[in-house]
């Protein structure tokens, strides 16, 4: 069903393409226009956030690039190549803090992607141990969730992401629980993990300092139908530090931003 | 709307579904008749039932009692749930031999109400109000922890008065979960009459039911188990109908 | 005074009250007989309480093995399909408000007094709580776990075995316990309406013939069975504490009610 896909040339891993896409909802009443005709590009190893308010489409975008959702209308390619179901070899999803299994520890929580494609018990340990150690979690693999902080949850969410190494991590509005000191410690630790690993990151929230905080290029989203209505490229260096925060290329970013959000609300 | 029309028509399909199929079996034989009769022959006995005085007068005891024991257990229970509520030492010392009363199994201190009362109305009602206090008292204990410390904190710092907190306050808020655990304390205490009818009694819809199963007259005995489910369904639905329309309440 | 201390002196002071009261004589020994003569009655006729035990217990058995079976299976199935579920769980709820026990003397009259009617009757009597408390608890599992179970690339197969039981089972053990209770209730009551073995049975018996301490010696057995089974199912909720986080909070206790599934706190 994807000629197309199959003269374009492979692109590089990490590469996501979206091309023209729309997502229509069936409710029994009347069809919802949840993205129009979206077309979006994201360079391997880039930190790209997706803003915009409430129903705007910028967690159903999210969706579709991980395969949890078929579009519409339009194509998505990650890595070059279509992606019809969840492959989480390819694709990590960091959801917000209540998907952690509660009922395993942090490691199990870890090797549970690697579990459910019949790895070995030694090989799963290993590379749990590796992730926990990259989110700075070592030590803490025999806990349970519920004796876990806020932020080591995440923390520990996003080694599940990690653990099976995909190119691309995807990540649904992961500090959104968090209080505001925590997500802000969060935010560095995400940007160390993302330097050290060089992953493709696509990070959905509704805050605007962390957008631009965090990003390489913000997308700006608006509702009705959801639709991308600003595509910005975030130059501050890097690594960001808390000053930048107050800073006037910070804060015209941040209004660029907000005038489109205030618009479309 | 249509589905939920489509819904209904699904769940009236079921349940003919099942009285046809109970017609079918007893019909071609593939059951003996006289054990399972007919879906039509039960429910024809069961209108010439409603015609006879007797059962009517059955009816009427067992309506007596019920609405006696449940009158008595509801205000007491409330009061003494309300109580527990209310004082937080009372209810530390009270929840655990509460919930431990509420644990164990009701029935069998039947003959307990016997060997106190006799056969006869007030040991029935006695062991109607002793299966439904507990769950009274339970679920006023929740009703009241049900209502939230915000909306007090708020009616008491624009200066409510203490009728005005009741009324405002405590009556919306405890208004759904009070209709929910009339609903469940009328299935205990409905319960509760007519095992006692059935135990040991000499009239009552109850006792009706469990004297037509000993002489095996199958016909009376399927109508009196339809009669019974029906009224307990009829009055089920009717409770909940009214929490539905005050549901706007519960967040 | 402390609350706990308060509450063991009631609990003490009721036990001696039993045993001062009837001794008294402030109470008639038919209506209560004292807690000594109550355990003499029992220890005398040890012999008749046991196989009553016995075959009550037999009872509880094969009846609890039905209704939690059965409840369990078609609580999964209902609660994790939709349609069904919106279709049937209002009438299954509807039927929880019909005094069962009108259905013995049916049972009575197709499978004699025997054990047969009695498990008949009891395995119905615990189904609907355990099948409404499995599909609530099916139900009310956090969407966003299967959704993650998904992202990672898990089969139907592997989101039941991995996600969906776990997090199911302390609603399931909830259901169980009072499924359970129900199926000792069902099985005693059913032996003291019409039958000729079991401790029902024996009660019934005693009470005919006024004889109230085995009376009571027969209540308390029935008390201990009913006990033991309440802490052997607190005991495994306790094992599996932590996967009491695993269905979404907020589901209020009038719902517990509903489910049959209200339980005690402590």
């Amino acid at each position: 069903m994807q000629p197309l896909a199959n003269i374009t040339p492979i692109k590089p891993a990490g590469a996501i393409e979206v091309r023209n896409v729309g997502q229509i909802f069936k409710t029994t009443s009347q069809d919802v226009v949840a993205l129009e005709n979206v077309s979006l590009d994201v360079k391997p190893g880039r930190f790209v956030v997706l803003v915009g308010p409430s129903g705007c489409g910028k967690s159903t975008l999210l969706m579709m690039m991980a395969g949890l959702r078929q579009q519409t209308s339009g194509t998505i390619t990650i890595s070059g190549a279509p992606i019809p179901q969840p492959d989480p070899n390819r694709v990590g999803v960091v959801f917000q803090e209540a998907s952690l299994f509660p009922w395993l520890t942090a490691e199990e929580n870890v090797e549970f992607p690697l579990a459910l494609r019949g790895v070995s018990k030694a090989d799963r340990r290993a590379k749990a141990q590796d992730a926990l150690q990259l989110v700075g979690l070592d030590g803490f693999g025999k806990r349970h969730p519920h004796e876990l902080s806020g932020g080591m949850k995440q923390r520990v969410s996003i080694a599940r992401g990690l653990v099976q190494d995909p190119p691309v991590l995807l990540m649904d509005e992961p500090f959104a629980a968090l209080d505001e000191q925590t997500r802000m410690t969060m935010g560095d630790e995400l940007l160390r993990i993302w330097a050290a690993t060089g992953k493709t990151v696509v990070f959905v929230t509704h805050s605007l300092t962390e957008a631009v905080y965090l990003a390489d290029e913000v997308i700006v989203m608006s509702p009705r139908p959801g639709r991308i209505v600003d595509h910005l490229q975030v130059s501050l260096p890097r690594p960001r530090t808390y000053e930048m925060l107050s800073g006037d290329a910070f804060g015209s970013l941040r209004d660029r931003i907000w005038r489109h959000i205030r618009k479309s609300a | 709307m249509q589905s939920a029309l489509g819904i209904k028509l699904a769940r009236l399909a079921i349940v003919l579904a099942i009285f046809a199929l109970w017609e079918f079996l007893s019909r071609t034989g593939l059951v003996n008749p006289r054990l399972l009769p007919s879906a039509s022959d039960t429910l024809v006995t069961l209108g010439d039932l409603l015609q006879r005085a007797a059962v009517r007068k059955d009816l009427v005891v067992t309506a007596t009692e019920v609405v006696t024991a449940f009158a008595l257990a509801v205000p007491i229970g409330a009061l003494i749930g309300y109580l527990i509520a209310e004082n937080r030492y009372f209810a530390e010392v009270a929840k655990p031999l509460l919930f431990f009363a509420f644990s164990i199994p009701k029935s069998i201190f039947l003959p307990m109400f016997i060997l106190v009362f006799g056969v006869g109305f007030s040991q029935k009602v006695g062991f109607g109000f002793f299966s439904t206090i507990f769950i009274v008292i339970m679920s006023t204990t929740t009703a009241v922890e049900s209502v939230k410390v915000e909306h007090l904190t708020v009616a008491r710092s624009y200066g409510a008065t203490p009728m005005q907190t009741a009324f405002r306050v405590y009556l919306p808020s405890m208004l759904p979960v009070l209709l929910e655990a009339l609903r469940i304390s009328m299935i205990f205490n409905l319960t509760g009459v007519i095992l006692a009818e059935m135990y040991a009694s000499r009239d009552g819809i109850g006792h009706q039911i469990a004297s037509w199963g000993e002489n095996f007259q199958m016909k009376q005995l399927l109508a009196g188990v339809v009669m019974v489910a029906a009224i307990a369904m009829t009055f089920n639905e009717l409770v909940r109908w009214v929490e539905t329309r005050c549901s706007h309440w519960r967040t | 005074m402390k609350a706990a201390t308060l509450r063991r002196s009631i609990v003490i002071a009721l036990i001696a009250l039993w045993e001062i009261l009837p001794r008294a004589g402030l109470i008639p020994e038919l209506f209560l007989p004292s807690l000594s003569s109550t355990l003499l009655a029992g220890w005398n006729e040890a012999g008749e309480f046991g196989h009553a035990l016995a075959v009550t217990l037999y009872e509880v058995a094969v009846s609890m093995a039905f209704a939690c079976g059965g409840g369990i299976l078609l609580g999964a199935v209902v609660g994790s399909l939709p349609r069904p579920r919106i279709l049937i769980m209002p009438m299954v709820s509807s039927l929880y408000a019909v005094p069962l026990v009108i259905l013995y003397p049916v049972f009575t009259v197709w499978l004699g007094i025997g054990s047969e009617s009695k498990i008949a009757f009891a395995s119905i009597y615990g189904f609907l709580p355990t099948m409404l408390a499995t599909a609530a608890g099916i139900q009310t599992i956090d969407p966003q776990l299967l959704l993650a179970a998904r992202s990672m690339g898990a089969t139907l197969s592997q989101r039941l075995v991995r996600v969906i039981i776990p997090a199911a089972i302390p609603t399931v053990l909830s259901g169980l316990r009072v499924g359970g209770a129900l199926v000792i209730v069902g099985v005693v009551v059913s032996e003291m309406l019409i039958s000729s073995a079991g401790i029902g049975y024996l009660i019934s018996r005693y009470r005919t013939i006024l004889d109230s301490p085995h009376v009571f010696a027969g209540v308390l057995l029935v008390l201990a069975m009913a006990m033991a089974f309440n802490a052997a199912i607190k005991w495994i909720e306790r094992k599996a504490s932590i996967w009491q986080t695993g269905t979404r909070g907020g589901q209020s206790t009038a719902d517990d009610i509903a489910a049959g599934a209200l339980r005690p706190a402590t």
